[in-house]
C-alpha cells in the first residue's frame, strides 16, 4: 500500500475482486474508505455467469441435472436435490422411501466437508495457518468417503430424477461409522481449537454484526441468519426428503452461549455445531432407512419420455450447507427442454447482507467478514486502489497480510 | 530427467478463476494441503501473477473475465507457463455453448498444460504442474 | 406478528378478501416425502399485475415472509414472473410456500417494485430487468448486475421471441480449434 494512498484526505473507492472463485455469483466489491473504515460498499456480481439457465431450455432434464451439480462444485449435491425435487414436483414423479435416506446422507455429507472447508478458510483469513491445515487434513477424510461411496471427489454424479444411482450396501457401515465415530473425536477437538481461543474470540466478537431485523429484511439464509438468532432452517420447516422422519432443530448460537450477538464469532458457533447435527442426522437416518428400490424409473429412456409428456410446474427447496438453494422449473408437454428452469443460490440471497455487515469496519477485517458469510475461497483475491486517477494494486497477500497484523497486534496485547 | 535437476527452480503458482463452478478450485487448495504437501518440492500458490510461473487457470472463460485473464498473463514474467485445469477450461465441458463464453481457454491466452477432468484429482493436478516442469526446463534450455 | 397459525385455507381467503376481483386464481398443493410422509404446504396464487403491492402487504401482515427469489417465463404474448414467499418459518415442519404469479402483456411490461416492503427484493428485480428487459417502476438502483457492460441493448436472454438471444451470439466452446486439429492430424499421418 502507497503511503500517499493513505494520506489522501477523499473517501478513497476500493475495488476487491473480481477474479474470485465464486457460486453462480461471483462478486466484486466497491468500497468507499475513509482512513481505515468502510463507508460504503457496493457489489457488481456477474464475472461467472455462463447462461446455465438458459442453456438447459436447450438440453434435456437429464443433462441440466449434470449441469445442475456443476452450478457450484462444493454445494453440487444441494443443487441437484433442488433441482431434482422441482423436476419430480413438475412431472409428477413419486421418489422411493430408499433413495429420500440416501439423498438425506449424501446431503449431510456435503454439509460437514463444506464447514470444515469453510472453518480453514476462516482460519487462513485470521492468520491462523495450522488451524487451516487441519482443517482441511481433516476434510480428507471425509472426501475419501463420499469418493468410496460416489465414486467422485467432488462433482458426484450420485443423483437421478427419481431417485439415486448407488446404493449404500451393508459392508460399506462400518466404514461409515469408523468415519463418523472418528469426526464425533475431531469435533471436540476442533471445538476447543476455535472456541475457546482467547485472540480467535477478540478478532471475531462484534466484527461484522448482522441484526436480526436486517437479516429478515435482507432475505437473508442459512448459517447467517440463524447466527443472528433467526431460528429458520428449510430442513426443519418444510419437511422434505427424509428431514421430515428426523428431529431436527435450527441451530442458534444461543444454544452455546446464550445470547446472540450476530457477529462472526456466532457464525463460527453456527457452522461448528451444525457438524456436530450432520453427523447425529446421519446416524439416524442410517438406522431407520427402510429397504427398498433407488428409483422408480430404472431405466434412462423411459424417464425422459415420462418428462417429455409431463406438462406442469414444480419448485424444489433445499438447505444448503451456504444456505437455503431454491429451483424452479416449468415443463411442457411434447416437449424435451424445460420451459424455464430458475436457480438461486445461498449467496445470491446473502450478498446483500454484506453490506450492512461491512460498513463501518475496518479494511483489515474485510477478509474476515466476506469469509463468515462463506461465499467461497478468495473472495478477496485483487484489490486495487484508485487514488486521484492513480491505481495501485493491493493484493490478496497485502489484505491478508494487514488481517494477520491485527490478529498479532491482538495476540502481543495479551502478553 | 532426474528431479534434482529439474527442482532447480521453484515452482510458483498463481490461480485464476475464470468462471468456473468451483469444484477444480478447492481441488487445487485440497493439491497444497498436508496429505499432498507440495510444497516440499517448492510448489506454492502466491496471491499475485508478478511472482508467479505458473498460472492455473479455471473455467470456461466468461466474457467479463475475458480481459482480467489476458492481464493477468500480461502481469506475469517470462519465462511462464499456463495450465488449464478441468474439463470447461479445456474444451467447455458441460457449459459447451453460450451467449456469455469466450473460452475454451486456449482461445484467450496459449496454454501449456492440459489437466483435464470433472474436476482433476488433486494428484493430477501435481502431475500437471510436474510436467509443467520439464517444459519450463527445456525453455530455459534454449 | 401473529401468534395464531392460520390454515392455507384462511390464507387464501384472507388473499380473496382483500384482492377481490384482482385473485384470478388459487390452488393449494400438498406434497409428502419419507417414511411419515411428513407434508409440505404450497400455496399458487395468480393475480392481477396491479395488485401486486396490496398482495405483497397482506402477505406482510400475516408474517414478514422471505423472499426466496423472483422467476419468470416468457409465454407468448406476456411474461409471467412468480413471486416465490415463505412463511411461518421458524415453525417444524410448518412453513407455507406462497407463490405469487402474475402476467404483464409484452405491451406493457412494467410492474411496481416490492423493495420498499422487503429491500431484500432489490437483487432480484435488477435481474428481471436485465434479463427480461421489463420495467421495475421506482426501483432504488436500476444497473445491470449481471450480464457485462458490453453486452448489446435490447436483448434479453430469458426472452423466447426476436429479443432473445440470437444465434450468431452463441459461442459453441467444443467447436473450437477442431478443424485446425483434424488438419493437423491428418498431415501427421
Amino acid at each position: 500500500m502507497k503511503e500517499s494512498v493513505v494520506s489522501a484526505k477523499k473517501p478513497i473507492k476500493t475495488v476487491i475482486g473480481p477474479i474470485h472463485p465464486a457460486l453462480k455469483e461471483p462478486i466484486k466489491f466497491i468500497f468507499e474508505i475513509d482512513g481505515e473504515k468502510v463507508i460504503k460498499v457496493d457489489l457488481a456480481p456477474g464475472h461467472n455467469h455462463r447462461g446455465l439457465e438458459w442453456m438447459a431450455t436447450r438440453r434435456n432434464a437429464v443433462q441440466t441435472l449434470y449441469v445442475s451439480e456443476r452450478i457450484c462444485g462444493i454445494c453440487s449435491i444441494s443443487h441437484s436435490i433442488a433441482y431434482c425435487r422441482a423436476i419430480e414436483q413438475a412431472a409428477d414423479i413419486e421418489v422411493p422411501v430408499r433413495a429420500d435416506y440416501l439423498r438425506t446422507i449424501f446431503a449431510e455429507m456435503e454439509r460437514i466437508h463444506s464447514h470444515l472447508l469453510w472453518a480453514g478458510v476462516a482460519a487462513l483469513e485470521l492468520g491462523f495457518d495450522t488451524l487451516f491445515y487441519k482443517a482441511w487434513e481433516v476434510r480428507e477424510d471425509l472426501m475419501d468417503l463420499l469418493e468410496y461411496l460416489t465414486g467422485n471427489r467432488v462433482n458426484y454424479g450420485v443423483l437421478q430424477i427419481g431417485g439415486v444411482r448407488r446404493d449404500i450396501t451393508p459392508d460399506q457401515h462400518a466404514r461409515i461409522n469408523k468415519s463418523l465415530l472418528n469426526y464425533t473425536i475431531l469435533f471436540d477437538e476442533l471445538y476447543d481449537m476455535f472456541l475457546e481461543d482467547t485472540v480467535l474470540r477478540m478478532r471475531c466478537r462484534d466484527t461484522g454484526v448482522l441484526t436480526p431485523e436486517d437479516a429478515l429484511k435482507l432475505c437473508t439464509v442459512g448459517p447467517v441468519i440463524r447466527a443472528s438468532g433467526i431460528a429458520t432452517d428449510v430442513r426443519q420447516d418444510f419437511p422434505y426428503c427424509a428431514y421430515g422422519d428426523l428431529d431436527i432443530k435450527a441451530i442458534t448460537p444461543e444454544a452455546l452461549a446464550g445470547e446472540v450477538h450476530g457477529d462472526v464469532f456466532d457464525r463460527i458457533i453456527v457452522r461448528l455445531l451444525e457438524v456436530k447435527q450432520s453427523i447425529e442426522i446421519i446416524q439416524q437416518s442410517m438406522k431407520k432407512m427402510p429397504i427398498g428400490p433407488l428409483t422408480n424409473f430404472p431405466k434412462l429412456m423411459v424417464l425422459l419420455n415420462h418428462i417429455k409428456q409431463a406438462e406442469g410446474e414444480g419448485i424444489g427447496r433445499h438447505e444448503a450447507p451456504r444456505g437455503e438453494v431454491f429451483h424452479y422449473i416449468r415443463l411442457a408437454a411434447n416437449q424435451e427442454s424445460p420451459l424455464v428452469w430458475k436457480v438461486k443460490a445461498s449467496t445470491y440471497s446473502n450478498a446483500m447482507s454484506w453490506v450492512k455487515m461491512l460498513e463501518g469496519e475496518q479494511i483489515a477485517d474485510i477478509p474476515i467478514i466476506v469469509a463468515s458469510v462463506d461465499p467461497c475461497i478468495s473472495c478477496t483475491d485483487r484489490v486495487a486502489m484508485v487514488d486521484k486517477g492513480r491505481t495501485s494494486i493491493f493484493t490478496q497477500d497485502d489484505l491478508r497480510r494487514l488481517s494477520r497484523k491485527k490478529t498479532e497486534r491482538i495476540r502481543q496485547g495479551l502478553k | 530427467m532426474s528431479i534434482s535437476k529439474a527442482l532447480n527452480k521453484s515452482l510458483w503458482v498463481y490461480h485464476v478463476n475464470t468462471g468456473s463452478c468451483n469444484g477444480c478450485d478447492i481441488e487445487i487448495v485440497a493439491a497444497i494441503t498436508p496429505r499432498y504437501d507440495p510444497e516440499r518440492f517448492g510448489i506454492k500458490l502466491v496471491g499475485t501473477p508478478r511472482h508467479a510461473d505458473v498460472i492455473l487457470v479455471t473455467g470456461p472463460v466468461t466474457n467479463k473475465m475475458k480481459d482480467k485473464l489476458l492481464r493477468v498473463y500480461h502481469q506475469t514474467p517470462d519465462p511462464k507457463l499456463v495450465m488449464v485445469i478441468g474439463a470447461c477450461g479445456v474444451s467447455g465441458g458441460p457449459f459447451y455453448e453460450s451467449y456469455t463464453l469466450s473460452g475454451p481457454v486456449d482461445d484467450v491466452v496459449p496454454v501449456d498444460v492440459y489437466v483435464p477432468g470433472c474436476p482433476p484429482r488433486p494428484e493430477s493436478i501435481i502431475f500437471g504442474v510436474v510436467t509443467a516442469l520439464k517444459k519450463l526446463e527445456e525453455i530455459q534450455k534454449k | 406478528m401473529n401468534d395464531n397459525i392460520l390454515t392455507p385455507e384462511q390464507v387464501v381467503e384472507q388473499f380473496q378478501q382483500c384482492l377481490g376481483d384482482g385473485l384470478q386464481a388459487s390452488r393449494i398443493v400438498k406434497r409428502s416425502e419419507g417414511l411419515k410422509s411428513a407434508e409440505s404446504i404450497q400455496i399458487w396464487l395468480t393475480i392481477d399485475k396491479t395488485k401486486i403491492k396490496i398482495a405483497v402487504q397482506q402477505l406482510c401482515d400475516i408474517q414478514y415472509p422471505h423472499l426466496s427469489v423472483i422467476s419468470g417465463c416468457d409465454m407468448g404474448e406476456g411474461i409471467e414472473l412468480l413471486y416465490h414467499f415463505f412463511i411461518y418459518y421458524g415453525v417444524a415442519r410448518g412453513e407455507y410456500s406462497v407463490t405469487i404469479r402474475t402476467t404483464l402483456p409484452k405491451t406493457d411490461l412494467i410492474i411496481d417494485t416490492i423493495t420498499d416492503l422487503i429491500p431484500g427484493a432489490l437483487t432480484s428485480e435488477r435481474e428481471k430487468q436485465e434479463f427480461f428487459g421489463l420495467q421495475v417502476l421506482n426501483i432504488p438502483d436500476s444497473r445491470r448486475m449481471f450480464l457485462p457492460d458490453d453486452f448489446p441493448e435490447g436483448v434479453y436472454p430469458w426472452r423466447k421471441d426476436e429479443t432473445g438471444i440470437k444465434e450468431e451470439m452463441v459461442k459453441k466452446l467444443h467447436e473450437v480449434g477442431k478443424a485446425e486439429g483434424a488438419q493437423r492430424r491428418a498431415k501427421n499421418k
